[in-house]
């Protein structure tokens, strides 16, 4: 252990790649660290991409480009009016300029120069590309030589216009030239100022639309060579370019007024331009200087990626070119005194963690983030929306983010920071593996809005640039935020991506395009049915108050005498928070932006009406708890018992708000059977000493407590019940109680004795092997329904009040195993621990806020478990040690290792009250858990593919295709029959080994009148 | 595949025809397996008495009598005893001290005494909660025929058994009707799960009083053993001697106490010479260097388990 010792490891750290002393030596602890380092590693050489392979000749195309345009002739200088009128029919090539179009009468000229420069940029030069982009895209950048423009260019889109042109002029000699390439215009990263000329080989482009997904698939990959002409470095000067100044002058007639508003998209839009070299050299300087510069940065690219993150304003605006920014600003500074936040000797998981750590600390969201050598006046940099300024160029690289995806990048940074930390789980699939950018996972309430074709001139006044969708959108979300107030935790406004135009001239159709907001609610909050304002006193917040609520606002008085403005929302309550939340966005929306309800369409609450969930069945549940109160009340005075009572444990799904149906009082008339309960007592050495006997003596309890209950309360009603049992051993009776006014419970006693017995029978080696066989069977059920259940029932019970959504989400989740047929074979408990485990266990995504995410979510978890290789463990409290969860994991390896095939164990799920692993998932087949595997799988594909247009009923629909046999019953008969015993409904075949027939007809025998058709498939 | 397992195993096959029903309207054909029946405990009327495995699930003694009856004439069946009949029936009911005792001590019953006895044990029995049993598919039997020569002759029978129109037919014939299976099978069970609270409670009654006799004559009997030297000469040791013996609770108490007090003194003992604290650094160490090794195989199984380190798309 030499190589241990301090010394060396000080030696060491230069060193690249895993090392063992860089692991030890990590912040996040020992456990789980360096699994994360080497599977980082294997992440890295997993995506890497072969550059020569993915791009065949792609250089050599790159390369014909700059040829070609270098070799181009200078042309113009022309009047601008000219030029889009003859030029571009002439040329029949059409010139993007960007909206407003420039006016008939403009003075200035266009014209094209040789470029000063031109170079491949971006992702492709520093090879940071990763095989799961959705597209590649190598960048090349055309400077444009500073002759091209005057002083005054920056105002009034003039470069933007000349800009336009010159890209025209490259376009057009490009096409011409290279008649094997495809020529569109784009929008670069959605900003509508920048267009840029794409070219795209031909024949690949004709396969992928044929072929679609295919094509991407294969080794040849989807690029495209983008061509963005830019100004030369530091050619405008930023000084009249800070977020505070107006570069927009023609706008409107009132010309004094426009000229105090600010333009800092506009501004930064121009400052970017001549930004490009410089941020390349950063960029190319930081891979020099810090070795896992590049890992980091593809690390970051997956990360952003798979939480749907990227330049692109309709990704959010924050993509891989600000992360790699971000974190080269950080390797120079940062810290408080200008000191660098990241050293350039970490390993690249340890720089992807502390820039993660950055993001999720520094708030983008709220405060204006500077780096680089401190300003003088922050006021220049101000604006709304997320700013992280970059001092030394000047420049605020977020501009093109929107505010809510800011939240959303802040939130998600937050969640990995957590997951990373959590040291009890592997977190590395949800931080890279997983597919996050999925709305139905994510939110709970969802609007399509309609974007009026004439909002974004009509309602925000003069436009800095800006694509008025987005604008549109950065109104609508402040307006939401504003509304909503602490009843939505999350907001986020998805809009329509920006298309590829045609190079030849032909006119846009503009038609009519919608936004998606999505928002993950608060359940608490959101259901609370009167919104308080400020206090009435003081004046100026109060009339914002009125003014932003309109003639709805009201004054309410508390019982503290203190009056506050406030609006009601009370009507609505009944329809729980969905209907409240869907009442103000209405209501806002309509008053604030004049958005009619035919604009407005509303999804998110399908799912609870499938089983129709409603909040008044949070009170059933509670009349029930206080019915068992009452009635474990009513047992404890008993008086006359033998034995003294220790306790009384609910263990019906009822009790735990986990019950399909709501309960209802006096339920025997329905055919429902009561809440079960187990009563034990104290120990007691009474209790005769042989396990038959016992049960004997149990009866005997129940009748002397039935007798005494009957006699003590009125209104009571007993039965004893005798329970199917096969053995003199097992518990032979039940006793149900029945409150003529209430609800009515079935009663078990538990006996520690039986238990003791069993147990030394169980381990008694003189005995014959089925004997200990047979004991342990007994034992492990008594235990099932005397110490597991009651155990079991106060978690889901704790958890549901401290997770709202849990209790529909459990009980959405019950009903999808019924309607699939999969309800016998996997217990209700078993059910409820998946649900909770998804609450528990949410990375990536935040804690389920309502029953539609809280059930995707579990069933997302279903889909990709790997039950051979790990066991679930739910560990609610955080109570199972280290070494109790490794005793786990080598109990399953033992497992797997005696029974490879998983024919008796197949689920394994363990909780802090059963370690064993095996009490929930017991006698559950193969075949059974590989077809919840696969409904689950298919389920959340739906879920991920259709997103927001997914209709939830398709979910729970279950076709009978698969099965071999089916078996109809009738049901007049099941209607006479007052309780259902558990008939089965379908067979699996693979029982069915013989005689198939006779099988059938023993069935067919033993279900007499009950069975109404019997049908077999054919062909097997 | 039913012709073919006939010989292996010394089995012979019973085919048996089942009618169609209106739910299932097939003609199938059910095989019973049967031989003679040799238990490894050979008992006397083993000679009379034949093996049948497979049978259907909803068997009953009717059913068989019937079916022999068909096969080789009336009065040859005696009676037949199911799998799970035989399971239930070995559960002891006896007191704990009288089940030790008699390993020692076989105590002769008096005829009269043992009918007597039968019959308590017969009230003490918890009424049935089905109508009507159910055997688990695949289930056997044994049954128990007049003489040797029924054994003979049934099985012959069988061996005529070829052509499928002969077969005899399953619930053919059955003299005493047997209670009907479906929804009305169902709701007897219902009803009969409740027997009432006093049919339990005079069931209980007896049984327990059975049961504290028994126990009471075990405890006498024990008092007695404890003053009688055997044939050898020795005196058996009996529970309840003059001090009592401990409790298994307080044993349990007492061992915990020890072993509590041994963890202390070793606990005192750690972190007090150098050597082990240098000792258990070094473990500490190895631990880590196990740990990344863990890692490192986990990681690489799981490279090996394909797509785990590919991004979802």
């Amino acid at each position: 252990m030499e190589s241990n010792s301090p010394k060396r490891r000080k030696l060491d750290h230069t060193h690249t790649g895993p090392i063992f002393e860089s692991v030890a030596s990590s912040s996040m602890g020992a456990s789980g660290s360096s699994a994360f380092v080497l599977e980082t590693d294997e992440l890295l050489k997993e995506v890497k991409l072969d550059y020569s392979k993915a791009f065949p000749g792609i250089d050599q195309t790159l390369r014909q480009f700059k040829e070609a345009i270098e070799g181009l002739e200078q042309y113009g200088p022309v009047p601008i009016d000219e030029a889009s009128a003859t030029w571009e029919k002439t040329n029949r090539t059409a010139i993007p300029y960007p909206d407003p179009k420039p006016a008939k009468n403009c003075p200035y000229k266009v014209s094209f120069e040789k470029p000063t420069h031109i170079n491949v940029v971006g992702s492709y030069t520093s090879q940071t590309m990763v095989k799961s982009q959705s597209n590649f895209a190598v960048d090349m950048i055309v400077v444009m030589p500073a002759t091209l423009f005057s002083e005054k260019d920056y105002r009034d889109y003039r470069y933007f216009y000349k800009r336009a042109f010159f890209l025209a002029y490259i376009t057009d000699a490009l096409r011409r030239k290279f008649s094997d390439l495809d020529f569109t215009y784009t929008n670069f990263n959605g900003n509508a100022l920048l267009p840029v000329l794409i070219a795209r080989p031909q024949a690949q482009s004709s396969k992928t639309q044929t072929t679609g997904k295919r094509e991407s698939q294969g080794k040849q990959i989807n690029y495209e060579i983008r061509i963005l002409p830019n100004a030369p470095e530091g050619y405008f000067p930023a000084a009249k370019l800070s977020a505070t100044s107006n570069s927009i002058r023609r706008n409107g007639s009132d010309e004094s007024k426009d000229s105090k508003i600010p333009t800092p998209f506009y501004n930064s839009t121009l400052k970017s331009e001549s930004q490009f070299v410089s941020y390349l050299k950063l960029l190319h300087r930081t891979s020099n200087t810090c070795a896992s510069f590049k890992d980091a940065c593809i690390l970051g690219r997956t990360w952003l990626q798979q939480r749907g993150f990227g330049g692109d304003v309709a990704d959010g605006g924050f993509g891989h070119f600000h992360w790699a920014v971000l974190m080269a600003l950080l390797l120079q500074t940062g810290g408080r005194k200008g000191e660098p936040i990241l050293s350039p000797s970490l390993h690249a998981s340890q720089l992807f963690k502390a820039t993660l750590q950055y993001l999720a600390s520094s708030n983008l969201h709220k405060k204006l983030v500077v780096l680089g050598p401190k300003m003088t006046t922050p006021d220049v940099v101000r604006q709304t929306g997320p700013v992280l300024y970059d001092a030394a160029r000047e420049i605020n690289i977020l501009f093109n983010m929107t505010t809510w995806s800011a939240f959303m990048l802040n939130e998600h940074a937050k969640l990995s920071i957590t997951a990373i930390n959590d040291p009890q789980v592997d977190q590395f699939d949800s931080l890279f593996i997983t597919k996050v950018n999925q709305p139905l996972q994510m939110f709970d309430l969802f609007i399509n809005i309609n974007v009026p074709s004439n909002a974004a001139q009509t309602l925000f006044g003069v436009s800095d640039g800006r694509s008025p969708i987005v604008a549109f959108a950065e109104n609508i979300y402040r307006t939401l935020k504003k509304a909503l107030g602490e009843r939505a935790k999350l907001i986020n406004i998805q809009v329509p991506k920006p298309t590829a135009w045609k190079v030849t001239p032909s006119s846009r159709k503009s038609k009519t395009e919608s936004i998606l907001v999505g928002i993950m609610c608060d359940p608490a909050k959101a259901s609370q049915g009167r919104e308080f304002g400020p206090l009435y006193e003081q004046k100026k917040d109060a009339a914002k108050f009125r003014e932003f609520w309109g003639d709805i606002s009201e004054l309410w008085q508390f019982p503290s005498g203190e009056i506050v403005e406030s609006v009601n929302w009370n009507e609505h309550s009944p329809l729980g928070y969905f209907g409240i939340c869907q009442a103000i966005i209405r209501y806002i929306l309509k008053s604030r932006l004049k958005l009619t309800d035919d604009d407005l369409e509303f999804h998110g609450q399908e799912f609870s009406n499938i089983i129709s969930l409603s909040p008044a069945d949070k009170v059933s549940f509670g009349a029930v708890k206080a019915a068992f109160s009452v009635f474990e009340k009513d047992v404890r005075e008993l008086g006359d018992l033998p034995l003294s009572v220790r306790q009384i444990a609910p263990i019906g799904p009822e009790m735990r708000y986990a019950s399909l149906r709501s309960p209802t009082p006096n339920q025997r008339k329905q055919g429902v059977t009561p809440i079960n309960a187990v009563l034990s007592f104290e120990a007691s050495g009474k209790w005769p000493e042989n396990i038959a006997s016992i049960q004997r003596a149990k009866i005997a309890l129940l009748l002397q407590i039935a007798h005494s209950l009957e006699e003590a309360k009125g209104g009571i009603k007993t039965h004893l019940g005798l329970e199917d049992a096969e053995r003199e051993t097992e518990n032979l009776a039940f006793l149900d109680i029945i409150y003529e006014s209430g609800f009515s419970f079935r009663l078990r006693v538990h006996s520690d004795q039986e238990e003791t017995l069993l147990d030394r029978q169980t381990k008694d080696q003189t005995l014959d092997r089925h004997v200990r066989t047979e004991a342990a069977a007994l034992l492990s059920s008594v235990r099932w329904r005397s110490a597991i259940l009651p155990l079991h029932n106060q978690t889901i019970s704790t958890y549901c009040t401290r997770f709202p959504a849990l209790s529909p989400s459990i009980r959405l989740a019950k009903h999808w195993f019924n309607s699939h047929r999969l309800g016998n074979h996997f217990n209700e408990p078993l059910i409820e621990l998946f649900v909770l485990q998804a609450f528990l266990q949410p990375h990536p995504f935040p804690i389920p806020s309502s029953a539609s995410t809280g059930f995707l979510r579990t069933l997302l978890m279903l889909a990709s478990y790997d039950w051979r290789e790990e066991p679930m463990i739910i560990d609610p409290s955080d109570s199972l040690s280290a070494t109790e969860r490794l005793d786990i994991s080598t109990r399953l390896e033992a497992w797997r290792k005696i029974d490879a095939n998983m024919n008796r164990t197949t689920l394994f799920v363990a909780t802090p009250f059963d370690v064993t692993g095996i009490a929930y998932t017991q006698n559950l087949p193969k075949v059974v858990a590989m077809r919840m595997t696969a409904l689950a799988r298919s389920a959340s594909k739906a879920t991920k593919d259709k997103g927001i247009e997914l209709d939830p009923r398709t979910l729970f629909q279950s076709g009978l295709r698969d099965y071999d046999v089916i078996i109809y019953l009738s049901a007049k008969a099941i209607k006479s029959v007052l309780r259902d015993d558990g008939t089965p409904t379908d067979v699996d075949a693979d029982t069915f080994e013989v005689n198939r027939e006779a099988v059938l007809a023993e069935i067919a025998r033993i279900g007499g009148d009950l069975i109404e058709k019997i049908d077999v498939k054919d062909g097997r | 595949m039913p012709e073919n397992s006939t010989s292996s195993d010394g089995f012979s096959t019973l085919p048996i025809s089942i009618p169609p029903l209106p739910s299932y309207p097939v003609h199938a054909t059910h095989y019973i397996y049967l031989r003679r029946n040799a238990p490894r405990i050979a008992t006397a009327d083993d000679s009379r008495s034949l093996y049948l495995s497979n049978i259907p699930t909803d068997s009953t003694e009717a059913h068989f009598r019937a079916l022999f009856t068909n096969l080789v004439g009336a009065g040859r069946f005696e009676s037949i005893t199911f799998e799970q009949d035989k399971r239930s029936a070995k559960i002891s009911h006896e007191p704990a001290q009288a089940e030790r005792l008699a390993k020692h001590h076989k105590k002769r019953k008096r005829e009269d005494e043992e009918l007597q006895y039968r019959k308590e044990e017969a009230a003490a029995e918890l009424p049935e909660t089905w109508s009507r049993e159910l055997h688990r598919s695949g289930s056997s039997a044994v049954a128990l025929l007049a003489d040797e020569k029924s054994v003979d002759s049934i099985l012959k029978a069988v061996k005529k058994l070829t052509k499928p129109k002969k077969y005899p037919v399953w619930g053919e014939g059955l003299k005493d009707g047997v209670p009907v299976f479906g929804a009305q099978w169902l709701m007897a069970h219902n009803k009969l799960s409740y027997p009432g609270n006093d049919v339990v409670q005079a069931v209980v009654d007896t049984y327990f009083t059975v049961f504290n006799r028994k126990e009471e004559e075990a405890h006498q009997l024990a008092k007695r053993l404890r003053n009688e030297p055997d044939e050898d000469g020795f005196v058996m040791v009996t529970r309840g001697g003059r001090s009592a013996p401990a409790r298994r609770d307080e044993a349990e108490e007492a061992r915990q106490k020890m072993l509590d007090k041994q963890q202390k003194k070793k606990d005192e003992m750690q972190n007090f010479y150098r050597f082990q604290l240098r000792e258990k650094r070094k473990a500490e160490q190895l631990e880590l260097v196990k740990k990344f090794d863990e890692d490192k195989r986990k990681v690489q199984a799981m490279r090996e388990r394909r797509g785990r380190f590919r991004p979802e798309m």
